[in-house]
């Protein structure tokens, strides 16, 4: 006999919480999340499977575990949703409970308690910090972001600052990987689109709410959500697919009815302006190109159409499409917090997802995510195949001087 | 009988020189995931079989040091590969060291022009033919935990394959296997001595030996299996009928009908369809006077199919079916193939729905017994049920093993509420296993078509079945592991180093 642990009263309300639908995973005991999840596949250890997850909290309630001792496993998920789709509980007992298995919120939630319970992870609490002290996430390492810095991108633009709809773009976007927005800028100034730039945007605070830190989360949220009501914004253009996460779920989550700002992903606007002959692609961009579904578009939020019409849009492609079923067990290792932790599995799962590129003899991997942009970058480095944002190959075909940085310098 | 000793910090530095620190598990958390497969158990006694550690070797090598380094200091080893097991082979009954197989997953050769290939055995045939489809082959093992289970653990319990009338079972798809001893020898099993050879004469045949002995005897490693053309067509005809009998007599003489593309046969009784009716979202609802389902399915070229599909439908429509239409057949069979057939919920007496964990009964019964033996076997289940508010009857699926119809892998579901499991209910339930168990012998069947016949209850019953070849096991058991370091406690193989075991 194991002695049974007492929990604290923050932990005991999170067991009641997720004890029934841990016990649905724990006791059907099906492992199909397993092969295409983004972890499992590079460490293959079943400790860190969606499985495993669910059934740590069944060993909670049982008194065999404590949250000291699981929550380093909660760091090898990188939030890519692949596991609720593939869950046979997901499939067949969906529409008859109302239920749908929700790794996702239990490794954000377990990361939570853990926080809640002074249990740290050493990267994510610098990384917090960082960003506590900076209003923006250390993407640069080394070298500081700050808020005089976060509109640099878009130098030479003549962008508004305020009005009804403005661009929200992340920090990875606004200090690294800066032809990105660049591009959306541009293509939305050449489409005739109105918007402006955010007062005083800070991080979006969906970062600190994936790696626990929810209270930061909550007051980054706070501030940006003032800042939009003061300058009046109603629609918020979102080109980062972790961004319109945190935005359609966190946010609504945090403010509830009160929350009442339109958000708009980039994407789908783009794609609608082309459709209606407002953007008009003609100069050929000559590559052979495959897609990378984002996972916060594809699995998160099933939007995988839109970015293949924009691609099927542009002249001179050829363009060998990967579906995006096939895709439920590809990702990037970018997401979740995965890189600040564990930059070794990003590395190795990027690696993992450039090789199914290169079978396809492509000379160009296509993604629609900054965040993915740079480990992907790094692994096509490797391979001989260039990682472009979809937004910088519209551009470029609509014969817009994209300008800016694919990373490194942040510099125009 | 074997003790599990204390984990000397010697035995962990021995393990840890060999295979790395980063392979070497010890954390509880751990070790907790590593105790567990889908076969019922209480979750409050899941703490009995938590391992002392977990290693996760690369290669053969690694494994074989770490058999060695078991032997030596006699620390009982238990073998995981998928833990998809529906018995509970890959259980630690006596704790020691679990190892854990799933890194070694690599394809180390693709032969396109023998048609084999050979793989780690971590490895997930889903994820295999991923990488078989540009050479147009498959390597059609197909159990309903096709998306998750391994190559390995498909050798360790000889696995049944839904498609096997067609293309066989795991036992026929393993060519071969790297195999390492409990003393850490290395030795290749297959049919002779060629790798990728499918049919010798030469000595004993220890294949089968080497198969299906949930982890009692050694660790396989690498497997060479056999490949074949990817299908162009695949046909999945479903069929209602108004009784059980008239479903009983149709799929019969669809097994018989001699069709080489042939690949299996189902058969739904009452309480299979009225369970799907009431409970199983993914389930088509049919009227109320369908009371029995068949399905049968052909895989190959598309002319083939096509011939033999015009066949099967005649044969079906003669024996009084009614054929439920290409969508229906289409996507039940989706269902029913690509996902496990349960909506993984049930129903207390009073109608309760409950999530319950999914059990499955797996006998292997000759055709002319099926309709005694769902009757005893519903019996069995329904005074369970009276006694205990966790259990409910799903009903009983029975499935061709073979393409001549002799016998049938023969499944009845029972759904377990193991939240609400406690001992009493634990104890009537391992009573109803040895009923069920009982009831296949008496019958002249087997208890397990592919699960292993090792849980708690039916256990009892394996000598009974096996006879004097359970004394040859015994002293099989003996002879191979003389310190019983292999998942002791299985299959009442303890005995081989007490008494008994002399042929």
């Amino acid at each position: 006999m194991t002695e049974s642990h007492a929990h604290s009263p923050v932990t005991e309300e999170f067991i009641a919480e997720w004890r029934n639908a841990s016990y649905s995973c724990f006791s059907s005991g099906h492992k199909f999340c397993r092969e295409v999840c983004p972890v499992m596949q590079v460490t293959r250890n079943e400790s860190w499977t969606p499985t495993a997850f669910h059934a740590n909290v069944v060993a909670m309630e049982q008194g065999e575990l404590t949250v000291e001792e699981v929550a380093e496993d909660y760091v090898n998920c990188t939030q890519c949703g692949a596991c609720e789709l593939r869950c046979p509980n997901t499939l067949f007992t969906g529409d008859f409970y109302r239920f749908r298995t929700r790794t996702v919120d239990l490794v954000k939630q377990m990361r939570t308690l853990a926080v809640d319970n002074g249990v740290h992870q050493p990267g994510y609490r610098r990384w917090n910090m960082l960003t506590d002290e900076r209003t923006h996430e250390p993407v640069l390492g080394e070298v500081p972001v700050s808020q005089e810095h976060v509109r640099d991108w878009s130098a030479g633009l003549d962008l508004p600052i305020g009005g009804e709809t403005i661009l929200f773009v992340d920090c990875e976007a606004a200090f690294y990987r800066t032809s990105v927005p660049r591009a959306v800028a541009q293509i939305l100034q050449r489409a005739g689109y109105e918007f402006g730039l955010m007062r005083e945007q800070w991080c979006c605070g969906g970062p600190a709410a994936e790696m626990g830190y929810r209270d930061q989360a909550r007051r980054f949220a706070e501030h940006n959500l003032a800042d939009w009501r003061a300058s009046g914004v109603r629609r918020v253009l979102v080109l980062d697919p972790h961004d319109y996460i945190t935005f359609t779920e966190d946010y609504p989550n945090f403010f509830g009815d009160d929350y009442d700002i339109e958000i708009v992903l980039v994407i789908e606007l783009l794609a609608g302006l082309i459709e209606d002959g407002t953007l008009r692609p003609e100069i050929p961009v000559e590559r052979t190109i495959t897609y990378h579904d984002p996972c916060r578009l594809n699995k998160r939020k099933g939007i995988w159409q839109e970015p293949r019409q924009i691609l099927r849009s542009i002249p001179g492609l050829t363009f060998h499409d990967v579906d995006h079923v096939t895709q439920w067990s590809y990702c990037s290792g970018g997401g979740g917090g995965l890189p600040v932790e564990k930059p070794e599995l990003t590395a190795k799962i990027s690696a993992s997802r450039l090789d199914q590129a290169a079978k396809l003899d492509v000379d160009t991997l296509v993604s629609a995510c900054p965040w993915s942009e740079r480990p992907l970058s790094e692994a096509g480095d490797a391979r001989s195949v260039d990682v472009v944002d979809i937004h910088e190959l519209l551009a470029e075909s609509l014969g817009i001087e994209v300008g800016g940085s694919r990373g490194g310098g942040g510099g125009v | 009988m074997t003790l599990a000793p204390e984990l000397s910090d010697r035995v962990l530095g021995e393990l840890v020189d060999a295979l790395g620190g980063e392979y070497v598990l010890t954390s509880k958390v751990a070790r907790m995931n590593r105790a567990r497969v889908p076969a019922p158990f209480p979750v409050h006694r899941w703490r009995e079989r938590i391992p002392d550690l977990v290693v996760m070797p690369g290669s053969t090598a690694e494994v074989a040091e770490v058999l060695r380094v078991a032997h030596a200091h006699r620390i009982p080893i238990v073998p995981r590969d998928g833990g998809t097991g529906l018995t509970d082979g890959a259980v630690p009954e006596r704790r020691g060291i679990v190892v854990d197989v799933k890194r070694m997953n690599d394809i180390r050769e693709i032969d396109p022009v023998n048609r084999t290939c050979t793989v780690g055995v971590g490895i997930n045939m889903l994820k295999l033919n991923e990488e078989l489809a540009p050479y147009g082959l498959i390597y059609p093992d197909d159990p309903a935990s096709y998306p998750c289970s391994l190559v390995g653990g498909r050798t360790g319990t000889s696995g049944w394959s839904l498609i096997g009338s067609r293309y066989g079972h795991s036992r026929d798809l393993v060519l071969s296997f790297e195999f390492v001893l409990p003393t850490g020898r290395v030795i290749r099993v297959g049919d002779g001595g060629g790798a990728k050879v499918s049919k010798s004469s030469s000595g004993y045949q220890l294949k089968h030996l080497f198969m299906g002995h949930q982890g009692t005897l050694g660790i396989a490693t690498e497997a060479t299996l056999k490949l074949y053309p990817k299908p162009e067509a695949e046909l999945s005809p479903f069929w209602a009928f108004p009784d059980y009998e008239a479903a009983y007599r149709c799929v019969q003489q669809l097994a018989h009908a001699g069709i080489a593309t042939f690949a299996g046969a189902v058969l739904f009784d009452e309480w299979k369809v009225a369970y799907l009716r009431r409970d199983d979202e993914a389930y088509i609802p049919q009227p109320a006077d369908v009371r029995a389902l068949v399905c049968a399915v052909a895989y190959g070229h598309e002319d083939e199919v096509r011939a033999g599909g015009r066949r099967l439908m005649r044969i079906a429509r003669d024996a009084g079916a009614r054929y439920l239409g290409d969508e229906i057949s289409q996507g039940d069979w989706a269902a029913r193939h690509d996902r496990y057939a349960t909506p993984l919920h049930g129903r207390t007496k009073s109608g309760q729905v409950a999530p319950m964990s999914w059990h499955c009964e797996d006998a292997a019964i000759n055709y002319t017994e099926l309709p005694q033996v769902r009757l005893e076997w519903h019996g069995i289940v329904e005074r369970l049920r009276e006694r205990f508010d966790v259990f409910d009857d799903w009903g009983m699926f029975c499935y061709t093993s073979a393409d001549t119809g002799v016998d049938y892998l023969t499944e009845i579901d029972v759904g377990i509420w193991e939240q609400n499991l406690d001992d009493d209910a634990w104890a009537a339930w391992v009573d109803a296993k040895r009923d069920i168990a009982e009831v296949a012998l008496r019958y002249g069947g087997s208890i397990s078509a592919c699960h292993g016949s090792c849980r708690e209850g039916e256990v009892d019953l394996v000598p009974m079945e096996l006879g004097g070849g359970y004394d040859v096991m015994l002293a099989v058991k003996r002879a191979i592991d003389p310190h019983n370091i292999m998942n002791p406690g299985k299959y009442g193989l303890d005995r081989a180093y007490t008494s008994g075991g002399d042929v």
